[in-house]
C-alpha cells in the first residue's frame, strides 16, 4: 500500500484512538458510559492483542507450525515477563534466542 | 498560566517521572518497528504524530502494509483503543471547569500512564487550574519523550543489520503489554480464544479473520467473567 492510502489509513487509525481517547473528556458531564457496556469493552484489548500476536508466533508461511524458532522465542517471552519487571529484558533476550536459533543453530 | 497551574504540573511530572523512564525502550521499539514494516522516516513520524499510540501503530501496520480494506483498519485500531473509552470516562470529572478549547487537545493527550497515576488526584482535588497542569505536566512531558524517542528508532533503525528478524520486535512489544493484561481468569480466556481463532480464521479474505476473532475473544471474555468466579491472579 503506498502513497495517499497509507496516509488514508493514518488518518484512520488517529481517528480510532482519539474519539475513544477524547469521548468523555471532551463531552463533559453530559455523558456516561453504562457499567455493562464498560465490562465487555474490558476485554477487547487483551483479545485484539492476541489476535495480532497468535498468527506472528504459530503460523510460518501460512501454515500451523507450533515448533519454530519464533515460538521459542515467544515463550522465553513469556517466562521473562512474568519472572522480571526491567522493560529492556524481554527484548534483549527475546531477540536473543531468535537469532541464535536462525543464525547459530540454522534453523 | 498562574501559578497554582504551575504547582500542579510541577507536581504531575514529579509523580509521573519514574514511570515515563518505561515509555523509552516502547518507543525505540515502536520507531524500529515501523522502519523495519517499510515506513520512510516521513511517514513513521507522520504516523506517529497524528496516532500517538504505541499498540494502536505497531498493530495495525501489518493490516496497513498487506492492503487491507481500510474499514478493517480502522475497526482494529478501535478494538485496540477500547480502554481508552473507559479511561475517559473515569477522568473526565477531573477536567470540570475546564474549557472546551483545551479539553479537545487533552484527549489526544491522554495515555495509559499518566491515567494510570494522575486520576485519583484529578478526582480529588477542587482548584481546576492547579488539576489542569497536573494533567498537562505530565502529558506533555511523555508526549516528547515519546516522539524524541520513537524517532531515535526510525534513524537508528537503518544502522541495524537488515538479516537480523527485526520485525520480531513488534510481537515482542505487543507480549509485554498482553501478558500483564492477561493476569485474571476472563482477560486470559478472552486472550487466549482470540489469539485461537485468529490463527485458525487466518484463511479469511481480505484479513477479516482479525476482527472475527477480536469479537469471538471478547464475547468469551465477557462469558467468562459471568461464569467464573473473578479472582486477582491465575
Amino acid at each position: 500500500m503506498d502513497g495517499i492510502w497509507l496516509w488514508i489509513s493514518f488518518a484512520l487509525v488517529s481517528m480510532a484512538t482519539h474519539l475513544p481517547r477524547g469521548s468523555f473528556i471532551v463531552l463533559g458531564q453530559r455523558a456516561s458510559l453504562p457499567p455493562t457496556v464498560q465490562g465487555a469493552l474490558r476485554y477487547a484489548p487483551a483479545a485484539a492483542l492476541a489476535a495480532i500476536v497468535a498468527p506472528s508466533i504459530f503460523v510460518v508461511e501460512g501454515a500451523v507450525q507450533p515448533f519454530n524458532p519464533k515460538f521459542a522465542a515467544a515463550v522465553v517471552v513469556l517466562m521473562v515477563t512474568l519472572r522480571w519487571k526491567n522493560p529492556w529484558l524481554p527484548f534483549i533476550i527475546g531477540m536473543g534466542v531468535l537469532l541464535g536459533l536462525r543464525k547459530g543453530l540454522g534453523f | 498560566m498562574n501559578r497554582r497551574f504551575l504547582a500542579g504540573a510541577r507536581s504531575g511530572f514529579r509523580i509521573f517521572l519514574p514511570l515515563s523512564i518505561g515509555l523509552i525502550p516502547w518507543a525505540l521499539v515502536t520507531g524500529v518497528a515501523l522502519t523495519s514494516a517499510g515506513l520512510s522516516v516521513v511517514e513513521a513520524m507522520g504516523m506517529n504524530l497524528m496516532v500517538y499510540a504505541g499498540v494502536a501503530q505497531i498493530a495495525t501496520l501489518p493490516l496497513i502494509m498487506a492492503g487491507a480494506p481500510l474499514w478493517l483498519i480502522g475497526l482494529t485500531g478501535l478494538a485496540l483503543n477500547l480502554r481508552f473509552l473507559i479511561f475517559s470516562a473515569a477522568i473526565a470529572k477531573g477536567f470540570r471547569g475546564v474549557p472546551l478549547r483545551l479539553r479537545i487537545p487533552s484527549g489526544y493527550l491522554l495515555i495509559d500512564g499518566v491515567f494510570a497515576v494522575c486520576t485519583e488526584r484529578l478526582l480529588s482535588v477542587r482548584d481546576r487550574h492547579w488539576r489542569f497542569g497536573y494533567f498537562l505536566g505530565p502529558s506533555l512531558w511523555g508526549w516528547g519523550l515519546w516522539q524524541c524517542f520513537v524517532l531515535t528508532g526510525v534513524l537508528g533503525a537503518g544502522a541495524l543489520p537488515q538479516d537480523w528478524s527485526l520485525e520480531f520486535m513488534a510481537t515482542i512489544a505487543l507480549m509485554v503489554i498482553l501478558v500483564p493484561l492477561s493476569r485474571n481468569r476472563p482477560m486470559l480466556v478472552a486472550a487466549l480464544v482470540g489469539g485461537l481463532a485468529s490463527v485458525l480464521l487466518r484463511g479469511m479474505p481480505l484479513k477479516l479473520g482479525v476482527i472475527v476473532a477480536i469479537v469471538i475473544g471478547i464475547v468469551a471474555g465477557f462469558a467468562a467473567s459471568q461464569l467464573l468466579p473473578e479472582r486477582k491472579e491465575v
